[in-house]
């Protein structure tokens, strides 16, 4: 027996959700999704879910993460009760819930919380450049070393233990009978949908979407590593600092084409913009955009003179790294994948 | 122009069933009525149909009665193929109006021997059997039309003459121009009805491409006595079908084409159709995808519980999107509500159940003056609870489907409240001398 809460609707709100309540149940959203089976209909089903406010239902689909937001069930949508973006504020809602510490959820329902928290990281990195007495070399070197220890840190402390909630969640809270040998055998599935994201492909006329997203994902985490391992700002090997040009411009270059849609809201998919999606595609801009800067600036022997360059990309760094990565958009990638993996695992036949 | 025989005491627009059985009411009582319709015959809708629900009684056979009594009717004069603008009101009871006939290219001396349509060369859709057959360019608009008199189509003519060389009565004249008329009235009725929805804009159900898929009127067409194939056949191979699939609130109550209000007559006519069909095709299964029944007037309920006994599926769930088979079958895909699983099914014939949109018609009828719509682009009924046919101008009323969607009793009722209110009008003006 589940209780009907309908007060989660003013909570979904806060996530983002729009105008959901006034669906009739007719089932269009559903039967028009080019990505919703026999086995795994939806938005309807969740749409129904976040009326009745069945939390525990909600917190146990992966559905959510099987929408690649087309748009189509929100074009077709009689009552224009938006299932995309419901869709959408559904897997904000869940990044909240997976994280264990709750900074999410607040960042996510509060704009003011998200500034407070950009604000005092900035003004951590300038306080800690002063300490430094602006020294260019010894806060480079710190620069590189904060990036290694924060992925290591971030991933250790929190996105580990999210996945972890995430699979209890949508896994064995379910009392699934899961095959200890389908965790293997479906890894590689793992790690297709982690860096192809090759489902979005089905989404209806959505080919140059995919590709869009595709050429960012390769271009973001290919820069990650020639900064973080290759050493980007400190290297003296051409080919390197070339090949990192390329990747910096390739992520600022795209993600101005992601704002300029969001700001045009012609497509449905970015017809509503929460403060996380802005955070999320600015300082990717801002992230690729200040890297490439940095190194013309160091190629031109100005950094010495300059340093306030380096210090808005380490900002900028900084708020990445410390908030959008563990608590904001960024862990779509991780969970996206991670819920196509669940998925297929609970799909794996039993052996009676 | 100030003829004594253009004062009339009320002038109808529309020839419809609320139309008729207003100007019959206001005619029974002694006022002179002048009835305008844009058509080449008088009916309206209701003329086209086969049965009406609940009873199944003959739709044409309850409605041509009241044509030919509003036709003869001495009170009344009908002008078709005509159009009324610049209503103007000077003071009450008093309202100037400029009617507009336009050239039938017949005069009223045809016999309607059909004589011409025999001789006429140029073959075009016929838009009184929804585009399921055939016309000639001269043609007698349908075979219960009234008056049943010839007219030229004369976008489609060729003037080759040869209507003209045959007419035993000499009646085609192509050098019959618009007339324009000033007309003076007392008062005025808006019975102008409503349009069908043009499925053609929902382009996931692909009517107009796939052939297969026809619109509720198209279904009625093959199901009255004189229908075109004296048969139901699907258009695309003239199958007989035996799967037909019905997907109900096709252009009502959604948002993404402007009508988010229910049509109130869809789920009945899919479900008299439905038995309809029962009868003419024995074999034949039929389903009908809903979003909800809504068997709300008197018998309603019974009928589809009796529907329902007699077989007809009624799965809940609307239809998203249709393809077609390469055989010319359809495959329709819809979430079933009942299991929240999408499903798709296979049927050889789909019928749109097309909803109604207002009529807008009005909007440019008046002069210096704005008869108001009500935010579905209806006739405003200022006081719906306790006048309904009041409309924003006094002396203006509405009867049927111009003030909101209603099934055929429903109309009927109105145009006698807007009698009524329209007889009361002028009767206090006549008092008040």
């Amino acid at each position: 027996m589940a209780n009907i809460n309908p007060d989660f609707a003013i909570e979904l709100k806060k996530y983002g959700s729009v105008n959901f309540n006034a669906c009739y149940n007719c089932g269009t959203c559903t039967a028009v999704c080019s990505l919703s089976t026999e086995e795994d209909s939806f938005p309807r089903e969740m749409v129904r879910y976040s009326v009745l406010g069945l939390e525990d239902e909600i917190q146990a689909s992966l559905k959510p993460w099987l929408c690649y937001y087309c748009g189509e069930c929100s074009e077709s949508c009689p009552r224009t009760a938006n299932p995309g973006e419901l869709m959408m504020a559904l897997r904000r809602y869940l990044t909240a819930k997976y994280d264990w510490t709750g900074l999410s959820g607040l960042l996510y329902k509060s704009l003011p919380m998200s500034i407070i928290a950009f604000i005092v990281t900035a003004i951590a990195v300038i306080y800690y450049s002063f300490y430094e007495s602006f020294n260019v070399e010894k806060i480079m070197h710190f620069g590189h070393l904060f990036e290694m220890i924060s992925i290591a840190a971030v991933f250790s402390i929190i996105l580990v233990p999210n996945i972890i909630r995430m699979w209890w969640m949508t896994v064995l809270k379910q009392k699934a009978k899961v095959p200890f040998t389908a965790y293997f055998k479906s890894i590689w599935d793992l790690i297709v949908h982690m860096f192809t994201q090759k489902r979005a492909r089905d989404c209806d006329d959505n080919e140059f979407r995919w590709l869009e997203h595709l050429v960012l994902v390769i271009g973001y985490l290919s820069l990650l590593f020639t900064t973080v391992v290759l050493d980007w700002f400190g290297t003296d090997n051409l080919f390197i600092i070339i090949l990192g040009y390329i990747e910096s411009a390739i992520v600022f270059i795209v993600t101005v084409d992601f704002v300029s849609s969001r700001i045009k809201q012609k497509k449905e998919i970015a017809k509503f913009s929460q403060p996380s999606d802005w955070f999320f595609v600015i300082w990717l801009f801002l992230l690729g955009f200040t890297a490439f800067v940095v190194r013309v600036f160091i190629d031109l022997n100005l950094i010495e003179t300059n340093l306030w360059m380096y210090l808005i990309h380490l900002t900028v760094l900084v708020q990445w790294a410390l908030l959008i990565v563990p608590f904001g958009k960024w862990t779509h990638f991780l969970y996206r994948s991670f819920a196509m993996y669940f998925d297929k695992l609970l799909k794996e036949p039993v052996k009676a | 122009m100030s003829d004594q025989t253009n004062n009339y005491d009320v002038l109808v627009v529309g020839g419809g069933i609320a139309g008729e059985e207003t100007a019959l009411n206001l005619a029974n009582i002694g006022y002179k009525i002048i009835m305008v319709e844009k058509d080449l015959s008088i009916g309206g809708k209701m003329i086209h149909l086969s049965k009406v629900f609940p009873t199944l009684d003959c739709s044409a056979c309850i409605t041509t009665p009241k044509v030919s009594e509003t036709a003869r009717h001495p009170n009344i004069s009908i002008f078709t193929n005509s159009e009324v603008g610049e209503i103007e009101k000077i003071s009450e009871n008093n309202f100037t109006a400029i009617l507009t006939q336009k050239p039938r290219y017949v005069t009223e001396d045809c016999t309607g021997c059909q004589l011409c349509e025999e001789a006429c060369p140029v073959s075009v859709e016929d838009q009184f059997q929804y585009e399921l057959v055939g016309r000639k360019a001269a043609y007698i608009p349908f075979s219960i039309a009234n008056p049943r008199i010839a007219a030229i189509d004369i976008e489609n003519c060729i003037l080759c003459g040869l209507c003209e060389k045959v007419c035993p009565a000499d009646c085609i004249d192509f050098t019959q121009e618009a007339i324009k008329t000033k007309i003076n009235i007392k008062s005025v009725v808006m019975a102008t009805g409503y349009q069908i929805f043009d499925p053609t804009i929902i382009t996931r159900y692909g009517f107009g491409k796939f052939k297969n898929v026809v619109t509720a009127m198209q279904m009625e067409r093959q199901l009255v006595p004189t229908r075109p194939f004296n048969a139901v056949l699907r258009p695309k191979d003239g199958k007989m079908p035996d799967n037909i699939a019905y997907v109900l609130c096709t252009g009502s109550r959604d948002d993404t084409v402007g009508n988010p209000i229910c049509s109130q007559v869809c789920c009945m006519y899919s479900t008299k159709q439905a038995q309809l069909l029962m009868g003419a095709l024995p074999m034949a299964d039929v389903t009908i995808y809903y979003i909800h029944v809504r068997a709300f007037g008197k018998g309603f309920c019974e009928f589809y519980n009796q529907t329902v006994g007699m077989g007809v599926e009624y799965i809940k769930g609307k239809i998203g999107k249709i393809d077609e088979a390469e055989n010319g079958d359809l495959i329709v895909r819809y979430e079933d509500i009942e299991s929240g699983k999408v499903k798709e099914a296979k049927h050889d014939l789909v019928v749109l159940a097309t909803g109604i949109l207002a009529n807008r018609d009005y909007q440019s009828m008046f002069k210096n003056i704005v008869l108001e719509p009500d935010k579905f682009n209806y006739v405003k009924q200022v006081n719906d609870l306790s006048s309904p046919s009041k409309t924003s101008i006094g002396g203006v009323f509405v009867a049927g489907t111009a003030s909101g969607p209603m099934d055929i009793p429903d109309s009927i009722l109105s145009a006698g409240a807007a009698s009524a209110e329209t007889a009361s009008y002028l009767r206090r003006a006549y008092n008040e001398k």
